[in-house]
Parts: C-alpha cells; sequence; structure tokens
C-alpha cells in the first residue's frame, strides 16, 4: 500500500496531524481494547494531494477497496450485498476543528441489493425505507450540496408497511429521492458513493466558512483533513441488539452510577426523534452487557479523570461503543461531581477544579426561592398560572405590561416582570430593563425565550391562561385580575407565575457541595478573601459564603442607612471649624457599631468618604461640596473629616464591644508625605489606617506608602482604567469596550486581563509585601478568572470583592496555585 | 383616523423604525435600501405625520406607527399577496422557521439528561455542527428573498445583512448569532419575519 489510509488498529494516536482529531480519538479508544466498530482513516496527506492536484491521488482508491475488504472479513458483513450487508459512516475530522466542513454520512453502502438483505435481515422494509431515503438526503445534501426533499419522501416512508417486498420498496424511494434533485444524482453503486464521499470531505476543506475561520485563527490552509470511514452496527438485527446512551454519573444532579437509557430492538436514532420511548439502562440491558457496560464505564472515568456520555450499540449481544465524550452536565452537576473525584480519587485536585467554572459558581449560588415558602404560596393560591420555562431563574417584582414602562421602571430602581401577549424586537428595551419576563402565546423556541436566554433574564412562555389588557393596564388569569405594579415572582424553571413576593436566599447547593470544592480551592490559594458588606445582615452571607474579612465604605453605609441627607448637610455647614463635623463622626459612631458588632473579631476594612468617585457624584452632591470646599477633592485636604470617621469608629469599637479589628483607608493616596500624614492622624485612635491606591503614581511608591500604614489596597479596575486613560464605570459594562475590543482596537480587554503595562506596575506593589503593612487586591465587579491567575501568579493573595463574587474568586484563585 | 403613508421610501423608512424601535440614519439606510442622505428628510416628514419621533440622533416609531404601516401594507402589497408562487414559499417558510428557531435554542441551550442547560460553548464541535446548520437554514431563506425582492427590492437588503452577520461568526465573533443588540443571524431573521407578516398582513403565533 502506499500508504494513504490506516487501521484503527494500526495507527499511532498521538499522531493527530495524520489522523486528524476524530479519527485519533478513535484510534486511541480501539488501541486502549474498546470495542469501537472497525474502520480506517484516510490520512491527511491525501488531502493535500487532493488540494494540489484537484483528483484523487493515484492508489487512493485500490487502497480504499483493500481496507474495505478487510473491514468485510472482519465485520462478516458484505459491502453492497447480503446476507449481512456492510454500511459505512463517512465522516471529516482535520486536526483542528473547524466550521465549515462536510457533516458526516451515515448508511453508506446501500444500493439495492444491500437494502433487500439489510430488508431480510431486520425483518423490517419500512426501516429500509427510511435507512434508504436518509442516506439519499445526507449524501446529496452533503455532497452535493442539495436542499432537503421535502415531506414529499417522509410521507412516502411513513407509507411503506414493514412486510412489504424490499427490491419494490428500495426502488420506490430511490426513485421518488432521485426525482427531488434538480440535474444531479446521487449514485446506486455503494463504491463510487465511497469514492464521493472521501472527495466531497477534501472539498469541504476549503469551503468559504472554513477559510474565513483558519484565517481568522491563524491556521494554515495546507494542513488538510482526514477522512474516518467507519463500519456501521446494527441496533434493530434482532432482540438481543440495541443502542442506547449512558452518562458514568447522572449529568443533572451529578450523582454517582451509570445513568442513561437503552432501547431494545432500535437504531440510535429511534431515540433521538422520541418515536419510542427508552428504558432505564439499568432495566433494559441484559446483566452480563450491563456488567460489562459498568465495567468500560468505571474504567473510562479513571483514565479520563472524567465524567463522560457513552453512546452505544448492542448487535447480537455484542456492545459496540460509537462515541465517547466528555459529559455534558448542569453547573450543580459539575460542583458535585467535582467534589466527589477528588473524595473518589479519580483525579487530582487541579484537575477537578479545572473542570468547574467561576460561572457555574455563579450559577449554583444564585439565590432562590425558598421551597418552604413556594409550597405555602400554593396552598394559600397565589400559583396564577404556569407556562413552559424558558430560561431558568428565580424572580420577584412588580408587574409591567409595557416595554417602555419597564424601562422606566427598572430605571427607576425597580424590579420588573414584563408581561406581555407576545415579544417582538420593538420590545427588547423593556425585556433588557427587567428581571423576569412572561408571555401568554410562543413555545421554548419563541422570540421572547430565545432573546430572554441570551439576556441570562429569568423568562416563561406560553402561559396561555393570562390575558393582558393593554388599554387597563391589567393582567387577568382564571378570573382574577392584577394590575400593574402589583407585586409578582416568577420561576424559569417550572414556569410557575405566583402573585405577590418570595424572599430569596443562598440554595443549599451552594453550601454543600460547593462548600467542599472551594474549602479545598481556598486551602490551595492560601489566600485571604474579603467581603464588601454594607448592612450588618451581609456578614452572615460573607462569612457563608467563604470571606475570612469585610470591606465596607463610610459613605455606602450612611446612604444605606438613609443619612445621606445629614452628612451633606455636615460637609456643606462646615465652615473650618473642627466642631463642625463632630456630626459626621456621631453617624459613623451609630451607624457603625452594628456592623462591628456582626463581624466580631474578623477583620474589617472601612474606605474613608471619597467625594470625587464617580459613584458619589451625584448622591453626595459632589459639585455642590467640593465648589465651596475644594480642598476635599484630595485625599488628605480636610485632616478633620478624616479625624471625624477615625473618631466616630473609635467609638463604634467600644460600643461593639471592643473585640473589632478596624482600619479605615483613605482612596487616591499617591505620595508617601500623604500616608505619613494618615499615620499621625491615626495614631493611638486605636483604628489602623492604610490607603487605596488608584493611579500610577501611587504602585511606584508603593513600597514607602506601605512603610507609613497598616493596610495597602489597590483598587486593580481604577489603576486599568487610569494607565488606559479610559473612565473606570466603562470597565463594568459591556459597551463601549465589547465593540471596541470587537473592533480589534484594543489589545488587552482590561475587564478580562491585567494589561502589561499594569503588571509592571503590579509587581513593584508586589515586592513591597513582607513589611507589617497587609496589601491586598481590590476588585470590583465580576470576576475575572484570567485576572485572577495573572494576580496570584504576581504573588498576591489578600483580596476584597463583592460578596457575590467570593466563591468564584476562591475557586479562580485555587485553580491558579494547583495550575 | 390615522396618518396614512402612501409615499413607498416613507414606508421603507417607516418600516425599519418600527422593526428596530429605535434607529439612527445610518441603521435605517443600511437596513432599508433608502440613501443615507435621503433618510434624513423622510424621517422629518415622517414626524411631522405624528409617526416618528426624533430623539438623541434616533428614530422612535409613535403608536400611530404600527396602523399606518399596516394600512399601508394592504395597499402596497395586493400583488404580492395574491402572488401563488409567494404563498408556497411562505408555507415552506413556516417549516424552516420552526427549524430555525429550534436551532438557535440548541445554540443557547443543551439537554443534559432532559434538562436545559445554558451552553458554555466550551464545546467547539457542538457549536460548530449549530453554525453550520444555521447557515444551511439561511441558505433556504433565499428563494424566498428572491421573489419578494422581485416585487419590493427592500428584501435585497437581507441576504447582504444575513452575509456581514455570517462571515463575523465565522471569524469567532460567535455574538453575532443571538445577541440581540447586534444585527445578529437572530436578530435579521426575526426582523425578516415580522417583516413578511406585515407585507403579507398576518399576525404572529410566536
Amino acid at each position: 500500500m502506499s500508504g494513504f489510509t490506516r487501521a484503527f488498529a494500526d495507527a499511532d494516536p498521538d499522531d493527530v496531524d495524520w489522523l486528524g482529531g476524530k479519527g485519533s480519538g478513535l484510534v486511541r479508544m480501539t488501541r486502549q481494547g474498546l470495542r469501537v466498530p472497525p474502520g480506517y482513516v484516510v490520512g491527511t496527506g491525501a488531502c493535500r494531494a487532493y488540494l494540489t492536484s484537484g483528483t484523487l491521488p493515484d492508489g487512493l482508491l485500490d487502497e480504499v477497496h483493500t481496507r474495505l475488504a478487510a473491514l468485510e472479513a472482519q465485520a462478516g458483513k458484505t459491502f453492497g450485498g447480503g446476507p449481512l450487508p456492510l454500511l459505512l459512516s463517512v465522516r471529516s475530522g482535520a486536526p483542528i476543528s473547524m466550521p465549515g466542513m462536510m457533516d458526516t454520512i451515515l448508511n453508506l453502502g446501500l444500493d439495492r441489493g444491500a437494502a433487500v438483505a439489510l430488508a431480510e435481515a431486520t425483518g423490517d422494509s419500512r426501516f429500509v425505507a427510511d435507512v434508504v431515503a436518509r442516506f439519499h438526503t445526507m449524501y446529496a445534501e452533503t455532497v452535493l450540496d442539495a436542499l432537503d426533499p421535502g415531506a414529499g419522501v417522509d410521507a412516502l416512508v411513513a407509507a411503506v408497511d414493514p412486510g412489504e417486498d424490499p427490491g419494490a420498496v428500495y426502488d420506490r424511494v430511490w426513485a421518488a429521492c432521485e426525482e427531488t434533485l434538480l440535474d444531479e444524482t446521487v449514485p446506486a453503486d455503494p463504491r463510487e458513493q465511497l469514492a464521493g464521499a472521501i472527495e466531497a470531505v477534501f472539498r469541504s476543506w476549503n469551503t468559504r466558512r472554513a477559510r474565513t475561520y483558519r484565517e481568522f485563527h491563524g491556521i494554515p490552509h495546507d494542513l488538510g483533513t482526514a477522512v474516518v470511514v467507519q463500519s456501521m452496527v446494527f441496533g434493530n438485527l434482532s432482540d438481543d441488539s440495541g443502542s442506547g446512551v449512558v452518562f458514568t454519573r447522572d449529568p443533572v444532579t451529578g450523582e454517582p452510577g451509570l445513568f442513561g437509557e437503552y432501547l431494545a430492538h432500535s437504531q440510535g436514532e429511534d431515540v433521538v426523534a422520541g418515536t419510542r420511548t427508552p428504558d432505564a439502562v439499568a432495566d433494559a440491558l441484559a446483566p452480563g452487557l450491563l456488567a460489562e457496560l459498568r465495567g468500560t464505564a468505571a474504567d473510562l472515568e479513571r483514565a479520563q479523570g472524567d465524567v463522560l456520555d457513552i453512546e452505544f450499540t448492542v448487535e447480537r449481544s455484542t456492545l459496540y461503543l460509537l462515541q465517547v465524550r466528555s459529559a455534558k452536565r448542569t453547573p450543580e452537576a459539575a460542583v458535585r461531581i467535582a467534589a466527589d473525584m477528588i473524595t473518589e480519587g479519580l483525579t487530582t485536585s487541579a484537575a477537578a477544579l479545572r473542570g468547574v467554572s467561576a460561572e457555574q459558581v455563579r450559577q449554583v449560588q444564585r439565590p432562590g426561592f425558598d421551597d418552604a415558602d413556594v409550597e405555602a404560596a400554593r396552598s394559600a393560591g397565589r400559583l396564577l398560572t404556569s407556562g413552559i420555562g424558558a430560561c431558568p431563574g428565580q424572580v420577584s417584582g412588580i408587574l409591567v405590561l409595557d416595554p417602555d414602562r419597564a424601562g422606566e421602571r427598572a430605571a427607576e430602581g425597580a424590579d420588573v416582570v414584563l408581561a406581555r401577549t407576545v415579544t417582538s424586537p420593538a420590545d427588547l428595551h423593556g425585556m433588557i430593563a427587567a428581571q423576569g419576563i412572561v408571555t401568554a402565546t410562543g413555545g421554548s423556541t419563541s422570540h421572547a425565550a430565545v432573546v430572554a436566554r441570551a439576556l441570562g433574564t429569568t423568562c416563561v412562555v406560553g402561559a396561555g391562561a393570562l390575558h393582558v389588557d393593554e388599554a387597563a393596564r391589567t393582567l387577568s388569569v382564571d378570573g382574577r385580575t392584577l394590575r400593574e405594579g402589583d407585586e409578582v415572582s416568577l420561576d424559569g424553571s417550572t414556569g410557575e407565575l405566583f402573585a405577590g413576593r418570595f424572599a430569596v436566599s443562598t440554595p443549599a447547593a451552594a453550601t454543600g457541595a460547593l462548600g467542599a470544592l472551594l474549602g479545598v480551592a481556598a486551602d490551595a490559594a492560601g489566600a485571604e478573601v474579603l467581603a464588601r458588606v454594607t448592612l450588618p445582615s451581609d456578614v452572615a452571607v460573607a462569612r457563608e459564603a467563604g470571606a475570612t474579612g469585610l470591606v465596607t465604605a463610610v459613605d455606602d453605609v450612611l446612604v444605606a442607612t438613609g443619612h445621606l441627607d445629614g452628612l451633606v448637610a455636615h460637609l456643606l455647614a462646615d465652615g473650618g471649624r473642627p466642631a463642625a463635623l463632630d456630626g459626621v463622626a456621631d453617624l459613623v459612631e451609630r451607624e457603625f457599631a452594628p456592623i462591628l458588632a456582626a463581624a466580631g473579631d474578623v477583620e474589617i476594612g472601612v474606605r474613608a468618604i471619597d467625594l470625587v468617585a464617580d459613584e458619589a457624584r451625584e448622591l453626595l452632591q459632589q459639585t455642590a461640596v467640593t465648589t465651596r470646599h475644594p480642598e476635599l477633592t484630595v485625599p488628605l485636604g480636610r485632616p478633620a473629616l478624616l479625624e471625624a470617621q477615625l473618631r466616630g469608629l473609635a467609638r463604634a469599637t467600644v460600643n461593639a464591644g471592643g473585640g473589632s479589628r478596624v482600619h479605615l483607608a483613605v482612596r487616591h493616596v499617591s505620595d508617601p508625605a500623604e500616608a505619613a500624614a494618615l499615620r499621625e492622624l491615626g495614631r493611638d485612635t486605636g483604628v489602623g489606617v492604610g490607603a487605596y491606591l488608584t493611579g500610577p503614581r501611587a504602585a511606584f511608591a508603593a513600597k514607602e506608602i506601605a512603610t507609613a500604614g497598616d493596610v495597602l489596597w489597590v483598587e486593580v479596575r481604577t489603576l486599568q482604567a487610569a494607565v488606559f486613560g479610559i473612565p473606570a464605570r466603562h470597565l463594568l459594562t459591556a459597551e463601549p469596550l465589547d465593540d471596541y475590543v470587537r473592533r480589534g482596537l484594543l489589545s488587552c480587554d482590561p475587564r478580562v486581563a491585567l494589561d502589561p503595562a499594569v503588571e509592571d506596575l503590579l509587581v513593584r506593589v508586589a515586592a513591597a509585601q513582607g513589611g507589617g503593612c497587609r496589601i491586598g487586591m481590590r476588585l470590583s465587579g465580576r470576576v475575572s478568572e484570567q485576572m485572577a491567575a495573572q494576580l496570584h501568579g504576581l504573588g498576591f493573595r489578600r483580596f476584597a470583592v463583592d460578596v457575590g463574587e467570593v466563591r468564584p474568586l476562591l475557586l479562580a484563585l485555587g485553580k491558579a496555585a494547583l495550575q | 383616523m390615522s396618518a396614512l403613508v402612501t409615499d413607498k421610501t416613507d414606508y421603507d423608512v417607516l418600516n425599519v423604525v418600527a422593526l428596530k424601535k429605535m434607529a439612527t440614519q445610518q441603521v435605517v439606510a443600511a437596513a432599508s435600501g433608502v440613501g443615507e442622505a435621503d433618510v434624513g428628510p423622510v424621517l422629518a416628514r415622517l414626524a411631522e405625520q405624528g409617526l416618528v419621533v426624533m430623539a438623541a440622533g434616533s428614530a422612535f416609531p409613535t403608536d400611530s406607527a404600527e396602523p399606518a404601516l399596516a394600512d399601508a401594507a394592504a395597499r402596497l402589497y395586493v400583488a404580492v399577496r395574491a402572488d401563488p408562487g409567494i404563498g408556497e414559499l411562505v408555507g415552506r417558510f413556516e417549516l424552516v422557521n420552526s427549524q430555525f428557531l429550534t436551532t438557535m435554542s440548541a445554540w443557547q441551550q443543551i439537554d443534559v439528561g432532559g434538562r436545559k442547560v445554558a451552553n458554555d460553548h466550551s464545546d467547539s464541535e457542538y457549536d460548530d455542527k449549530i453554525i453550520g446548520r444555521l447557515d444551511k437554514l439561511v441558505a433556504r431563506l433565499g428563494p424566498l428573498l428572491d421573489a419578494l425582492a422581485g416585487h419590493d427590492a427592500r428584501f435585497g437588503t437581507y441576504p447582504a445583512r444575513f452575509t456581514a452577520a455570517a462571515t463575523a461568526v465565522d471569524q469567532g465573533r460567535h455574538e453575532f448569532v443571538s445577541s440581540p443588540t447586534l444585527d445578529s443571524v437572530h436578530n435579521i431573521w426575526f426582523e425578516f419575519h415580522e417583516d413578511l407578516l406585515r407585507t403579507l398582513g398576518r399576525a404572529r403565533t410566536e
């Protein structure tokens, strides 16, 4: 042989460049002793030869036919004949997966003789009619680029009697299929079919889509693709044949044990098409086969250290594995599986953590309704109606019936549930503003469902009992009428709509398996993670999430406790007399005592009032205050204000029982002299002091600033924004940066990664570690796994984040530590 | 009595504004096929009639826009509505449309043991398969778009928009599959569907 092809059993699975990805996978399985239907790979070399010359290289077809003879012998079947016909699947398989490549062709090798033999072997002429039609359509679509044949052929196939003469059935179906083609034809000769399919795979290497993809991803155009030719097995030959799909663990809950379905006397398509209901694999599979499948599943899981999805067929009591892939799973299952696999010793902690993403952690900890509350609401008749759950989530909000008003109410800060008869693109602004969407019409593929899922917004569709009266602004359902503005609650999984509001809390799953997994991550990371809190009740939530400490801010706490006006009044009234700021000290004392009491002996960092913060612009009447007192725009411009806050905190500490570990940190400090002055203000107050670094100048002076403080925080987002010259608030939103990055105008997305220029600055900050000053990174918004890993790599082990990001950060740091 | 739209250019511009609910002149020009320089005066005329309002450089439809469009479509598209060739293609579109919606759902959600889970796009083979299917489905709109373009050139703008979105997707910008805020495949498809329904005087079923 001239070496264009290799049998699965003879190839080296590591030669991916030659075998392609799919071929390599099948070779590996074969070499591991797993029973996959035999086959061979036409290597990428043949494709390259084809691309150069435009014709199949000399000798390729001879080699293909020799391989075919070997397959026939191995399978005990005949290509293009009986008693048992050998049918093939032909697939493309490039070394790197890419779009635009040819789809799989199944059931290749059907001529009249093979069709008749197959009908005799299965005793089912309708099955054969179906296979013939399916093959013809696939071949026509993938090789000839024809459009699908329409409903006519389907009806013809459905009308075939299983006992009909198979020859006549073949003739009729084939002729009808050919009829749908315009001026082309699907070859009736199996060998021609095979040659045509192989050539079509080669051709697909140069489809527009494949070329665009390669150009964009810098993949060379001369790699070529391999072709995988594999014999097919039949699950519908006999009662001891069948097909099924199993997961090595339950992909919904993560519970250990084989989970899946099996349908005797069937081909895989029957299970997918839902024409017959499959049985649980443990009940339906013969004991010997079940034991074999269990053993294989366990071996594979151990070898790959992952939960797998195994597609299999039993042909006359012999088990064949068709495909083994990493199993798709719910976020809950991903977490449980990772935790279990560590406990079972099936995988390293590093591999287990890699199997879970920060986003999955966010979903698992997403607050939801309490089951008991929901049950009580059902008994109390608060369930209004049920539709189809289109995007999961549990939300409460006020009912709004119009997208414009949904936008307005949301802008005022309300959680909105938008109810519509039907949605269209014109409703988009309202859908974006809403926390939940419910429609009276539509299925799980309707506009509302598609858009809601794209937005990640909780959504229920097809709640047919709802009647929206836009003019009266009412929603009626089974004789009950709600008005716009009434509170409702929506469950995007169950599809239920309730009257009234539910409290939301962290689900149990977030504390069980996730707790165990994050324990592993936290041990590996060896980092302190402080969580941002504002109210005393936040403290328990933060601690439960795994926070080792807390951060808060004077302005945030005073705003949340309703003292904003008082604060502004004190700031405006201050005529330069120290006593004028006593009011501020009193407010701090009063409002921080409860939060310090809740914190107990857990470290709590407090950020001092910042009058130039983006966030404070409107709240604190920035312009009015800073026009009268321009000195308030520099960190230590008005020492009395800092003293007042220190005084208030010191008194709050005493009121809280005296055990607090509290410090006050000031934003925008950039000079060692500022740090030294701050040190003096803090002396003998019992409250630690420190700085929040926000700019490059501060980073340059980090070492000297650290020497004078108890703590030092770097606001990573603000620092990145300063270096990029982009307003910091833009680093928290999709636009304008999504578009900007898309246009290739920024080599680094500052929301996702640390810029090299910022990394340089942070190296200086990292070098300041090791003294008495605790140096940490303040991250705001969603934690980026990549950025967390970069910071960990720079040697930082202290972080502060929003409460909801504690768990995602712990995961990211654990992964980084175990890399 | 709703305002009357008699001019075809007015119709095309108002149609785009109603489909998008908020559109700049550039967007209107690209999606309507009306020259960018002509869009401004048309919008001004429509604003005078109370059919759109202009704010912050964008046009927004008023409540009178939809009824005015429905009236105008009934007059403008008598021939389209009576064309049996289009009737047949539209019948076939219903099937393609439902396949499209199913494929779009498969892009967003993966079936896991009978439960739908958000597609985290970690399986490029799965994604590529769906993108391939979407490509084919868009190709299947071709005959209907061509037939409609034979009656009204406006429908000739859709293929170019689909191609632009598909190219972006092939370049790895996967948000051009279903993002509701971009000129994504889903958005274009949906606007086309709305446009088609209005042209034919039919109501959306879901």
